[in-house]
């Protein structure tokens, strides 16, 4: 019996770590408070993270962030809002990096980064897990 | 562990698994690369004296590794929001001295949002791939078929462009004009040349050349699945070596790229056209070619199919139009994201009188015969940083 228990301590601790960013997780697209939009669609962002257009459907200039490539909220952002990934997004910023046509979004770190960095700066635009967003910054989209 | 030490062995590991364009902590700089080190083998001995079989002899009847290696480091810094300065400096196996060079350094002005101007030393594109030919990761070919690429040895001006980029519904028109001089750039001197320059047959010698009032425009439409572009560009060219002054060359191309549905397609068609007597060494050629692969999880198969022929030289002029025909087999393989291997083989074959983009002197008893043919062999690896 004491085994058993060893076991489903075991198991609940791999369950709380593995499921410390559940993929379920909500995640929010959000600028700073005094961006005028009152939302957003994927593909506008997915636009503006690609690169193919510098402004917010607005007018105004837009200054995507990125979190890290081991970040949970990057990945489910890249799934499913970018829908490109891995090498496929790679090879699409290679051939533009590398040909002077353009720069991949800014890295400036987790949750908690990007939040801060967008409550800071007028044009950015950002994704964080939906548990951090608060009242410094403005949320254009939820992805559930 | 206290928190400062926690927060540097943190950034430490984040700089390990940072992709391209790496933050190097240094506010608005990036910092990113890309790497090639590669290996070939072509099954013939063409020469009597010598190894080297492709024109240049970096493909030789050995096993080689300077036909494809090479490094690249690109830096970009954000002076405020509408203006950044970009260098890339690069070193290739193939440099006879081994020099690293400023591939390429620009500012770009950022007029607004659809147009930018890029100043400096830029890479113009000439065809499909030819601003970023250095990123082997970025195409699926070991090289990008030498039919079309090697009619254009210039890839750098001293100059400027304007990239204007206008969105219609889900697809891109970029409207690229460039303008600007070349100088510093050489080319291995044709074997039809070699006379010229007394030197012996299957000599491989670098020739310098500048090019003025180099112009042209690029024009493409793309979008999540494919790209199609038209050029075309205008120059006059210098070589004193081969006594050419002011001759003008005159480049036409158009390409298509598509993957859809994981079908990968490449093709273009190129022409070349040069007056006087630069067309003694470089006659005006035409060239094509077509990829077509299958995307099969991470692996791509892709077969290659090119052609490089004859132009209309007038007859007047003396250039020797080089023609082959090529097939080429080859495989990418993903290593997870930011680097690739790649496998190739390609059966090169001249036309008679001809030697194709082989070195055999077509005067010489080595000349290849219709039919005969050479397999190059290759496998490199692709990285980007």
């Amino acid at each position: 019996m004491k085994t058993l228990k060893k076991f489903w301590m075991v198991l609940f601790v791999i369950l709380a770590w593995t499921g410390s960013a559940p993929a379920h997780a909500a995640l929010a697209i959000i600028v700073n408070p005094a961006n005028n939009m009152a939302g957003i669609t994927a593909e506008q962002a997915a636009n503006i993270y690609l690169g193919k257009v510098g402004v917010f459907p607005n007018g105004n200039r837009a200054m995507p962030v990125d979190q890290p490539a081991s970040s949970p909220a990057r990945r489910k952002f890249y799934h499913s809002v970018v829908k490109k990934e891995g090498s496929e997004l790679k090879v699409y910023w290679s051939k533009l990096l590398f040909s002077g046509k353009g720069q991949p979004p800014r890295e400036v770190g987790d949750d908690a980064d990007v939040k801060s960095w967008v409550a800071e700066n007028p044009d950015a635009i950002g994704y964080v897990d939906g548990k951090f967003v608060d009242k410094t910054v403005k949320v254009l989209l939820i992805i559930p | 562990m206290n928190k400062k030490l926690l927060g540097i062995l943190c950034a430490g590991l984040a700089w390990q698994a940072l992709p391209a364009s790496a933050a190097t902590g240094l506010e608005g700089v990036s910092l990113s690369g890309f790497m090639t080190a590669g290996a070939t083998y072509a099954n013939r001995q063409l020469l009597a004296n010598s190894n080297a079989v492709s024109q240049d002899g970096t493909i030789e009847h050995t096993p080689g590794f300077t036909s494809d290696s090479r490094l690249g480091v690109q830096i970009s810094a954000t002076v405020n929001p509408d203006i950044s300065v970009t260098g890339q400096l690069l070193a290739k196996a193939r440099e006879s001295n081994s020099n690293v060079k400023a591939d390429w350094a620009f500012v770009t002005y950022r007029v607004n949002d659809p147009i930018s101007i890029r100043a400096g030393k830029i890479k113009f594109p000439t065809f499909l791939i030819s601003d970023y030919y250095e990123v082997g990761y970025a195409y699926p070919w070991i090289r990008p078929p030498q039919e079309v690429y090697s009619l254009n040895p210039i890839s750098t001006i001293n100059g400027a462009d304007m990239l204007a980029r206008y969105r219609f519904s889900n697809m891109t028109l970029l409207f690229q004009p460039y303008y600007g001089v070349s100088r510093g750039a050489t080319t291995v001197a044709p074997q039809e040349a070699l006379s010229a320059l007394s030197q012996p047959a299957g000599s491989i010698v670098d020739v310098a050349f500048t090019a003025d009032a180099l112009h042209g425009v690029n024009l493409s439409l793309s979008s999540d699945i494919f790209t199609a572009r038209v050029g075309y560009l205008q120059t006059r060219v210098n070589a004193s070596s081969l006594g050419v002054f002011h001759d003008t060359a005159k480049f036409s191309s158009a390409g298509l790229s598509m993957d859809w549905h994981n079908v990968v397609l490449y093709s273009e068609v190129a022409k070349r056209e040069i007056d006087g007597s630069a067309n003694f060494a470089f006659p005006n050629q035409k060239g094509s070619y077509a990829t077509l692969g299958y995307r099969i999880g991470k692996w791509l198969p892709l077969f290659t199919t090119a052609r490089i022929s004859d132009n209309d030289n007038p007859k007047t002029l003396l250039g020797t139009p080089l023609k082959q025909t090529s097939k080429t087999l080859g495989l990418r393989y993903e290593l997870g994201s930011g680097a690739a291997l790649k496998f190739e083989a390609s059966k090169i074959t001249p036309e008679k009188g001809t030697r194709g983009l082989l070195i055999a002197d077509p005067n010489g008893a080595t000349a290849p015969n219709k039919g005969d043919s050479v397999m190059f062999y290759g496998i490199t690896i692709d990285m980007v940083f």
